[in-house]
């Protein structure tokens, strides 16, 4: 018999504060963005003539990234524009998601529902912003009562449409990252703690400790998984917002 | 405190879950979790943070540091795309140059063909001309020569003949006590020769 003491959620994913209101995950957003301002500072200031090299050529293939694979896949060269704040929105969000594999550190802020919250509300309030300045108040109106619709659906398609473009997708764009970001974290400390008390064991069962190569073995392969988890989370709300502000520009596609 | 049971048994491992603490202790804990935050609810606190954080980041990318990159980007792909244009034109440039210099070797060497193949007819010509003079002159020489064999071997035989016709007249007289008919001696040596020189 194994006694294994399971620390409670709270213990797991709340972070006393380092002092009043700032705790780690507000040190991870605010160490995310520091970061993120550093490497493109950096890489503003090497000379833009030559082949880029390190910390220039992480920032420009993270540019070309935004522009070839998310803006001109989903919006277009007329989309070019908002480069610089889906370049900001997946640099941040991915050096938030990082951290949950991070020595020391060992916990994605975009575990804690501030985070994505907060991002999905503003990327709700910019994708709204688009539509009403590219389609004035037949953005609202083409979304209650669609055209393209016959008749009698147009009252159940069109409630969908604005239960679907001003409720869910806010709340679905934060969830996914946030409860993806949180399983990530749940499964790691899970795998740590029984690995932990399957070595520390005081037990008779010779097989116990050598068997504690199992967890770990998981261990080590959800860190690695993590790591794209949290690329690809960072690339998928990104990905989504292109699309979201694509459509509000253009709703009848 | 929650506590988890891990059992290593033949059947592999089983886990169950069991309260830990004492039922007070545990009704105590429970409620204070209850109390505390859910923690799923976002903080205020971290919601300022991340703003605050994340406005500061997307001020300086919109205004300061995406410009900068992507003019500098910009700058060295435009450099790039002249560089390419100017390659371009060298090269075309160059491949102008190797087919006028590939003109002007093909007019050189037609004309180079055309002088040798008008001096090779020239020595043509001359040697036909030296060969024929040649043999003209070998057939004269040799013609003269045989005149002059001729002349001689009928010098040398009208001598023979004199010889032969002046020794058989001493011995056709010393024979017979009397000189023979010159004129018989004369056409026999002359038969006798003559059947000798065609034998």
């Amino acid at each position: 018999m194994l006694a294994l003491e399971f620390p409670p959620i709270n213990e797991v994913i709340r972070w006393k504060d380092l002092f009043p209101t700032f705790n780690k995950v507000a040190l991870i957003g605010c160490l995310a963005a520091l970061i993120g301002i550093s490497i493109f500072l950096l890489a503003g200031r090497k000379n833009p003539m030559v082949a880029p090299t390190g910390v220039r050529n992480v920032a420009e293939t993270g540019v070309e990234f935004i522009e070839d694979q998310i803006v001109m896949q989903t919006i277009g060269r007329d989309g070019l524009g908002w480069t610089p704040f889906l370049l900001t929105l997946f640099v941040f969000v991915y050096l938030c998601n990082l951290p949950g594999i991070i020595p020391v550190l060992q916990m994605p802020a975009t575990a804690r529902m501030a985070m994505p919250l907060f991002l999905a509300v503003i990327v709700w309030v910019i994708y709204n912003v688009v539509g009403f300045k590219h389609n004035g108040l037949s953005y609202l109106t083409g979304m209650v009562w669609p055209h393209n619709v016959p008749v009698a659906m147009r009252p159940l398609v069109g409630l969908i449409e604005f239960l679907s473009n001003i409720v869910l997708r806010p709340f679905s764009l934060a969830v996914r990252l946030f409860a993806n970001m949180l399983a990530g974290h749940m499964l790691l400390v899970t795998f740590a703690v029984l690995s932990n008390a399957m070595l520390f064991a005081e037990t008779k069962q010779v097989l116990l400790k050598p068997m504690t190569i199992l967890p770990f073995f998981m261990l080590l392969f959800l860190t690695l998984f993590e790591v794209l988890v949290g690329f690809l989370q960072a690339y998928i709300f990104t990905i989504l917002t292109a699309v979201y502000i694509g459509l509000a520009r253009h709703p009848e596609h | 405190m929650q506590s988890v049971t891990v059992t290593l048994g033949g059947g592999g491992v089983q886990v169950v879950l069991l309260p830990g603490l004492a039922p007070a202790q545990a009704e105590e804990e429970t409620e204070a979790l209850e109390e505390g935050p859910s923690p799923i609810a976002p903080e205020a606190k971290e919601l300022l943070w991340g703003i605050g954080a994340f406005v500061v980041f997307l001020v300086l990318m919109r205004l300061v540091l995406f410009p900068k990159l992507k003019k500098g980007m910009d700058a060295r792909y435009g450099k790039i795309r002249a560089d390419h244009e100017e390659a371009d034109a060298v090269r075309e440039q160059a491949l102008r140059e190797v087919a006028d210099y590939q003109a002007e070797l093909d007019t050189v060497k037609a004309e180079a063909a055309s002088r040798v193949d008008a001096v090779r007819r020239q020595l043509d010509n001359e040697r036909s001309g030296r060969l024929t003079e040649v043999n003209q002159q070998i057939a004269e020489q040799r013609a003269a020569a045989a005149t002059a064999a001729e002349e001689r071997r009928a010098a040398a035989r009208s001598t023979v003949e004199a010889a032969v016709v002046a020794v058989t007249t001493a011995l056709v007289e010393r024979s017979t006590g009397r000189a023979p008919d010159a004129e018989t001696v004369r056409r026999a040596a002359s038969d006798v020769m003559s059947v000798g020189a065609s034998s």
